[in-house]
């Protein structure tokens, strides 16, 4: 199953609960210009379910976003991950909550969380709460989170092969952001790689 | 064959072998909190009226303010503030009032705590000047002279505040302020004693300095405070232990340590807190709940702060560092260990003001039996913070499955030139690496602490040698039985 | 006691399912004796079962070491006795250098014997000693246990270990068919030079060419959970040239 939800457009459903074996896939996509606060919890209730959740935020005026997402496998012996990525400039501000929480007696859950932003500006924000909260001790479980810029050496190494600045930031941006884009429709791809 | 569950049973027993009283006429004051009580203190102490009215001012903040209850802390109790004395002290002998009483010489000998000089100097370990403080009072500073010598200032704060009272009244509260949280306040009030350190421009400290905080008297609750300066260019490498008896009763330890740290400076300071944790059902132990913070105010200046926390039913405490001089840096690493009900919230926070700021913050979290361990962390990137950089790694290792490990790190960001990237993971001790270990011959026990070890290895190697054989020591005494 | 080791009708398994179906096998002291079998003979499962790996099910039958009974004792125990399995597999110990590893182990068993403590002078001696028999620098002491260690270097520590802890019986579990050839001779030469009458060892393999190398005295062969045949190297080349198949009890 793969869902996809475009901010402002599609309605997002608050809360989920899986009690299927099933693989499932989120992709939450926020536009510029677009602000919101976009909760979001889902139950995973029964082993064998393979749950992915990707997000990619694009802030670059003054936009406010806000994810607050919490995964909870009550149940042992499921698979989940959240990859999140956005780039905010201007004066935006860009939120990541994010909870995975591990019942007790969950063993041989799979949990992974990850958050990426880059920096394009002064006056813009970006902030992430990545949470582990964990009662069962077989599992397999991390997180991480970066907030940065565009690799100058990269940028460099693009100009180099005759690559003008702007094309080639672009690119560094399009190879940023394609860990969560990269299965999307083609039509929707070319519509967030032309706001960049 | 045994189960892996059987073999990874939940229960940490722990032979606690500081946990004895002293039988020492002690003086206390009046149960509960007020003005007359902060009075009385202040009076206690002769201390100067701009002192007194601290704390006054402090009293009144903290009666308009909450504890804090966004802790990972379910075993933290309603505390009856009106039911714990605020001061007690062992009595002078009036006729001999500059010798120590010799049951307290026999406690920290007991405790392992060089309290005269001539034992240092006669020995083999390290050179080290000791402040010990049992219940409200120092009895004791050693090398106080020789240090003079060179222009350091190592005394307890009460000396501080009568000696050098321009100095203290400089620095203090200037990093943690007054009414900077509930407990903060709160020892801002009523704090009794605690250790003060002053190292002048260019100074190296020749010996680590170290404070040893004792609680011994029932009913009451240690509020020390200490104030760490580092002029332009010192350096000093500071430790800090601790330990109470066993009792059924939760004892409150709310402490708050300030450390300023001017241009070029290096300040490293050290804990192995061993507070008494409480027995196995998770009756008693000490309440920790204090205020670290320091103040990277000048270029260049950096503060290292190491934490190995293997006792008290409660930890909240989260070693802060401000980075505010340019090219400033700061370290955070910490081994928290919890077995039986303890409970321990820790972390740290790296606010990055200056340009070019570095920190690094390392934190392995060990949880067995029931006890839940987590980390908070800060890391906050000012817009001004040009090419400020942090990393951030954190693991946690369970041990049982009756226990719980959370990470709960923020991070800010308004420095487009900054990089900031946190990493945390979560593991056991695999049942794989413990029958490696007993093919060996080595017993589960000692696999056990062996692999702790390891795994704190990175931290651990950060402590002043004999620390870090007392921090080693207590990890595997503190597992012991936590398997079979 | 005539023989070192006595395995008298094993039956056992894992997970529920019975692997070994009545293994028969006696060392004696001073011998070295082969174990051959295609994959899935439970070869591995014997020498987990030997030291005692708690996944492991016994559900009838007796080992004896050193007139012993061996399934009583704890794994660290059948190490103090002076047994040692080379694992197929070593197990990374981040964060413990081998130093320490050592001296954790050495240490336990000599207290188990009721002897003192290696001074730290002593056991570095034993360490430096054993190092350089097995041919190793003095930085691999302090590397972390097996941790970023090549194939090659894993079975080179397992060796060293091995020389360490100067076992009476040791298992060499050498089923892994990637092993190469050099991470072999490595195996080999340890074994021939920590041998002597008063030792044994069992070296778990499908190869013939681990066998060239170490020349044991018996070979068995294990196939469906039971040993099928005994002989000398004969057996071995039979099973070089014609496979397993054919060769039943």
């Amino acid at each position: 199953m793969d869902r996809i939800y475009r901010i402002g457009i599609d309605e997002v459903p608050r809360h989920l609960t899986l009690n299927e074996q099933e693989h499932l896939r989120l992709t939450f996509v926020v536009m510029p210009g677009i602000s919101a606060d976009i909760p979001f919890e889902i139950n995973i209730g029964r082993e064998g379910v393979n749950l992915e959740i990707l997000g990619l935020y694009l802030s670059p005026h003054s936009e406010q976003v806000h994810f607050k997402v919490t995964v909870r496998h009550l149940v042992g012996g499921s698979h989940s991950s959240q990859l999140f990525r956005g780039i905010v400039g201007g004066k935006a501000r860009a939120r990541f909550d994010g909870l995975v929480y591990v019942a007790k007696d969950a063993q041989k859950t799979e949990a992974f969380q990850e958050n990426h932003s880059i920096l394009l500006s002064e006056g813009a924000v970006a902030e992430t709460h990545p949470q582990l909260e964990i009662y069962a001790d077989d599992v397999k479980c991390s997180h991480g989170a970066t907030c940065g810029y565009l690799n100058p050496d990269e940028l460099f190494y693009l100009r180099s092969r005759g690559i003008p600045e702007k094309e080639a930031r672009k690119m560094q941006m399009i190879s940023f952001i394609s860990p969560v884009i990269g299965h999307l429709p083609e039509d929707l791809q070319q519509q967030i790689i032309s706001r960049l | 064959m045994a189960e892996e569950k059987d073999i990874l049973a939940a229960a940490v027993s722990k032979e606690y072998s500081e946990g004895f009283v002293t039988d020492i006429e002690q003086e206390f004051i009046p149960k509960g909190l007020n003005e007359d009580i902060i009075r009385l203190i202040s009076a206690k102490k002769d201390e100067p009226a701009w002192l007194l009215d601290f704390r006054l001012d402090a009293f009144r903040k903290w009666r308009q303010m909450t504890p804090p209850a966004w802790g990972h802390l379910s075993r933290l109790p309603k505390i009856d503030f009106q039911d714990i004395i605020y001061y007690a002290a062992p009595k002078k002998d009036e006729e001999r009032p500059k010798e120590i009483d010799p049951a307290l010489q026999e406690t920290f000998d007991k405790l392992g705590i060089p309290i005269r000089e001539r034992e240092v100097l006669a020995g083999v370990k390290s050179k080290v000047a000791v402040d010990a403080v049992f219940d409200s009072v120092s009895v004791s500073t050693t090398f106080r002279k020789t240090l003079a010598g060179m222009g350091i200032i190592f005394c307890s704060f009460s000396e501080a505040v009568r000696e050098h009272p321009d100095l203290v009244r400089k620095y203090l509260a200037t990093v943690v302020p007054v009414g900077d949280n509930f407990y903060a306040a709160l020892n801002s009030a009523v704090f009794s004693d605690g250790s003060f350190c002053y190292i002048p421009k260019g100074v190296k400290c020749p010996m680590d300095l170290s404070s040893y905080f004792r609680i011994n008297a029932s009913g009451t609750g240690q509020f020390e405070r200490t104030l760490i300066i580092a002029d332009e260019g010192a350096s000093v490498s500071y430790m800090e232990g601790c330990t109470a008896p066993m009792r059924d009763e939760n004892q409150l330890h709310a402490a708050v340590v300030e450390i300023i740290v001017e241009k070029d400076a290096d300040v490293r300071y050290s804990t192995v807190q061993n507070w008494y944790p409480g027995d196995a059902q998770g009756r008693g132990g000490i309440l920790n709940l204090v205020t670290k913070r320091g103040l990277c105010r000048g270029e260049n200046s950096h503060l290292s702060w190491t934490q190995v926390e293997t006792g008290s039913a409660i930890t909240w405490k989260y070693p802060s560092t401000v980075l505010m001089g340019d090219n400033s840096s700061s370290e955070f690493y910490s081994v928290a260990l919890t077995g039986n009900f303890q409970q321990a919230d820790t972390g740290t926070k790296m606010i990055h003001i200056g340009k070019n700021t570095r920190s690094r913050i390392v934190s392995k979290g060990i949880s067995a039996g029931h006890s839940e361990n987590s980390y908070r962390g800060l890391v906050r990137i000012n817009p001004g913070a040009v090419n400020a950089r942090n990393h951030s790694q954190c693991d946690s290792l369970l041990i049982g499955s009756e226990c719980g490990a959370h990470t709960f790190p923020v991070i800010r960001n308004s420095s487009p030139s900054a990089i900031v990237e946190h990493e945390a993971t979560t593991s056991r001790i695999s049942e794989d690496q413990l029958f490696y270990c007993n093919q060996r011959g080595i017993s589960p026990d000692d696999a056990v602490g062996l692999i702790v070890g390891g795994y704190a290895r990175e931290v651990l190697s950060r402590l002043p040698m004999e620390f870090a054989v007392e921090a080693q020591k207590l990890l595997s005494v503190n597992l012991e039985g936590s398997i079979g | 006691m005539k023989y070192l080791l006595e395995i008298h009708d094993l039956h056992a398994g894992i997970a529920g399912k019975e692997i070994l179906h009545g293994i028969n096998l006696c060392i004696p002291k001073g011998e070295i004796h082969a174990i051959m079998g295609p994959n899935g003979a439970g070869k591995s499962t014997l020498g987990a079962v030997l030291s005692g790996h708690p996944d492991y099910v016994v559900t009838s039958g007796s080992i004896s070491f050193a007139g012993k009974d061996l399934l009583a004792m704890s794994p660290e125990e059948r190490s103090w006795a002076g047994l040692f399995l080379s694992f197929q597999y070593p197990i990374e110990i981040p964060g413990v250098s081998i130093t320490s590893f050592m001296k954790a182990a050495v240490n336990a068993r000599r207290k188990a014997a009721g002897e003192l403590e290696l001074s730290p002078a002593q056991f570095l001696k034993l360490l430096k000693e054993k190092m350089s028999l097995v041919g190793m620098k003095g930085e691999f002491a302090r590397r972390e246990v097996n941790v970023g260690f090549s194939g090659g270097e894993k079975k080179r520590s397992e060796i060293f270990q091995m020389a360490m802890l100067d076992p009476v019986l040791s298992i060499l579990d050498e089923t892994d068919s990637g092993l190469d050839v050099d991470a072999l001779k490595i195996v080999a030469d340890g074994v021939n030079s920590l041998h002597s009458p008063q030792k044994s060892a069992l070296v778990i393999t499908h190869y013939r060419h681990l066998l060239d190398l170490v020349k044991p005295d018996i070979v068995h062969v294990l196939k469906g959970g039971r040993i099928v045949a005994e002989g000398g190297m004969e057996l071995a080349d039979r099973i070089e040239k014609y496979g397993f198949e054919g060769i039943d009890g």
